[in-house]
């Protein structure tokens, strides 16, 4: 068996791929695949660690967190499309009504 | 009094909001061409109702309190109603109803309200299941039920730049939160095994090789609370999702889902890493809370000073607040006897917060409707055409910047005097130096509507409208934040008893 730190090195380089894709990315759709990207890396622990510890809380709580991540996307999607309609453009560095 | 109900009624304040929503989202759905602004509002506004009168009943009648039996926990241990659950379920359930009134008149020529009702419902729900969570699985499923609907609440005028901008940028930082959070919990659950509240607590008290894990998890977990409260480092999006989401949402989002973060960290971080245990560890969370706490209530107040936009400003001082709120958190200290009081002056805060900031924002969601602008200037000669609305504003403005007489001087007065008990003198002091700061800026509004001359005569002609259901709301929100000075002893009698009950 892969011993468990190896898990949590791969999810913490995952996390930081997603990261450095939130960070770097004006694109809208890239920022929800980035935040996908990030999800899942703690879904590999969540799933490494259920089974590490013999405890099934952690495979069922990644279900749960796939299924929030979709719902997550599908609001995503739907920001971006009536950002869209109203800038011409899903770059997130346009809208600059107000201040920052 | 226990155990004559099966255990589940205890979730009844949750379920009567969820059901709410679906019911009016069903409605919606099959007699499209039936929907009305009015009974829709009617509607959700019971359904609100219904949930506070079923949780004040519980307070009363002692649902989870330790005399008749303690908290109730139900699906093995994920839930727990205590009153610590019911105090700020009051709080939602309450800051909705308002929210809901208001909203009638603001979306009074709105294509389709129904929707904005049943979000605001929806998202009022997880808050009540935030409250009972006992887990750190259904703290994260609840948070994402609180978020999502808001991420379209605030984007809710699709056609409004300034909304879709707030609504954007709110789903961008809330979905990297959330992401952060998660991770930080996949991390806890490496460390320990178990993501019960309970049982992560035994865990910490015996990690070694792990601790480190366990820290970095930790971080992850307060960068989220502090997007969920609007605290530094993760506040950026509040300006720009209150001042451009619709005002109602405004309201409910800083005051509602504000003390949802609120509950999340309380509970979290008293019951799944005492500050004992932590500490053993290495893990100084307080520490984090306290700098946090002293950054967020210095940048909210004083940037909340230099703004031009009454919107803005509110929702700078939202900011300023949560600060002042985390103090609750920052100032614990190991085996104090003084916990429990610090701790349920910042929950008696976010009562009074939820009625006082409510109904400022929803005094600007009046001002948007009679189409008035949105500076301080615009706001100038109001109380001439409308001295009630305005008297109601004073009201809020004078008690957010704590001043003696209303309910915000005497939960800020508990919690200053609670951090000073404490040893955290430095926080109560710089508190003190903000409040004075936000006297500043609370005042020019006062002074716009009631000292100040109008632009131009016919400036005040906008105001022929009476939204009468704002009217109620507004006027509703003041007579709340007046009462809460002789109801001020059983609040924090209340909150510190649900306090007590964490530690």
């Amino acid at each position: 068996m892969v011993p468990a730190q190896w898990y949590l090195l791969l999810a913490a380089g995952i996390f930081c791929i997603g990261l450095f894709g939130v960070l770097t990315r004006n694109d809208a759709l890239y920022f929800l695949m980035s935040v996908e990207l990030m999800m899942n890396a703690a879904n590999i622990n969540f799933v490494a660690f259920s089974l590490y510890y013999g405890d099934l809380t952690g495979q069922v709580f990644a279900l749960f967190v796939i299924a929030l991540a979709a719902a997550e996307v599908a609001i995503g999607i739907g920001i971006i499309l009536v950002l869209y309609r109203n800038f011409g453009d899903i770059d997130v560095t346009v809208p600059t009504e107000m201040r920052w | 009094m226990s155990n004559v109900a099966p255990a589940w009624t205890a979730l009844s304040p949750a379920l009567l909001l969820g059901l709410t929503g679906l019911a009016l989202l069903v409605v919606d759905t099959i007699r499209p061409n039936a929907r009305s602004n009015t009974s829709m509002a009617l509607v959700s506004a019971l359904g609100a109702l219904a949930s506070l009168s079923v949780t004040v009943w519980f307070v009363v009648a002692g649902t989870g309190h330790a005399d008749t039996g303690g908290a109730i926990t139900l699906l093995d241990g994920a839930v727990k109603v205590d009153t610590l659950a019911l105090f700020f379920t009051a709080i939602f359930a309450s800051v909705t109803a308002l929210v809901v009134v208001a909203a009638h008149d603001y979306f009074h020529d709105h294509p389709n309200p129904a929707a904005f009702y049943s979000l605001t419902l929806f998202a009022a729900t997880g808050m009540a299941l935030l409250a009972v969570a006992n887990s750190l699985a259904v703290v994260f499923v609840a948070l994402e039920m609180v978020s999502l609907p808001s991420y379209a609440l605030v984007a809710f005028l699709k056609k409004n730049r300034g909304s879709v901008e707030a609504g954007l940028k709110y789903f961008l930082v809330g979905a990297l939160s959330s992401a952060v959070f998660l991770f930080g919990i996949s991390l806890v659950y490496a460390a320990t095994g178990s993501l019960i509240f309970g049982e992560v607590a035994s865990a910490v008290e015996s990690l070694d090789a792990l601790a480190g894990v366990a820290g970095i998890g930790i971080v992850m977990i307060v960068g989220g609370v502090a997007f969920k409260t609007a605290s530094v480092p993760f506040h950026f999006w509040a300006p720009e999702a209150y001042e451009g989401a619709p005002a109602p949402v405004s309201a409910f989002l800083s005051s509602a889902s504000k003390a949802a973060g609120f509950v999340v960290a309380f509970r979290v971080f008293t019951e799944a890493f005492p500050l004992g245990a932590s500490l053993a560890a290495g893990i100084d969370w307080a520490l984090a809370f306290a700098v946090v706490a002293a950054v967020t209530m210095t940048l909210g107040n004083f940037a909340a000073a230099v703004q031009e936009e009454v919107k803005r400003m509110l929702a700078y001082s939202s900011i300023g607040h949560a600060g002042y709120a985390l103090i609750g958190l920052a100032a614990l200290s190991t085996g104090s006897a003084g916990n429990e009081a610090v701790m349920g002056a910042a929950m008696a805060h976010l009562l009074v917060y939820g009625f006082m900031n409510t109904g400022a924002f929803l005094f600007v969601a009046m001002a948007e409707r009679w189409g008035i602008g949105r500076t301080f200037e615009d706001y100038a000669g109001l109380a001439r055409r409308a001295p009630v609305a305005c008297t109601a504003m004073a009201v809020f403005m004078f008690s957010l910047a704590g001043l003696p007489p209303f309910a915000g001087f005497f939960s800020k007065y508990f919690l200053f005097m609670g951090a000073i008990e404490n040893g955290f003198l430095w926080l109560a002091g710089l508190g003190a130096v903000n409040s004075v700061v936000s006297l500043y800026y609370y005042s020019r509004v006062v002074r716009a509507l009631f000292l100040d001359d109008p632009a131009t005569p016919s400036a005040l002609d906008a105001l022929d409208v009476r939204p009468t259901a704002l009217y109620a709301a507004v006027v509703f929100a003041a007579v709340a934040t007046v009462l809460l000075l002789p109801g001020f002893g059983p609040v924090i009698d209340a909150a510190e008893a649900a306090a007590a009950a964490l530690f």
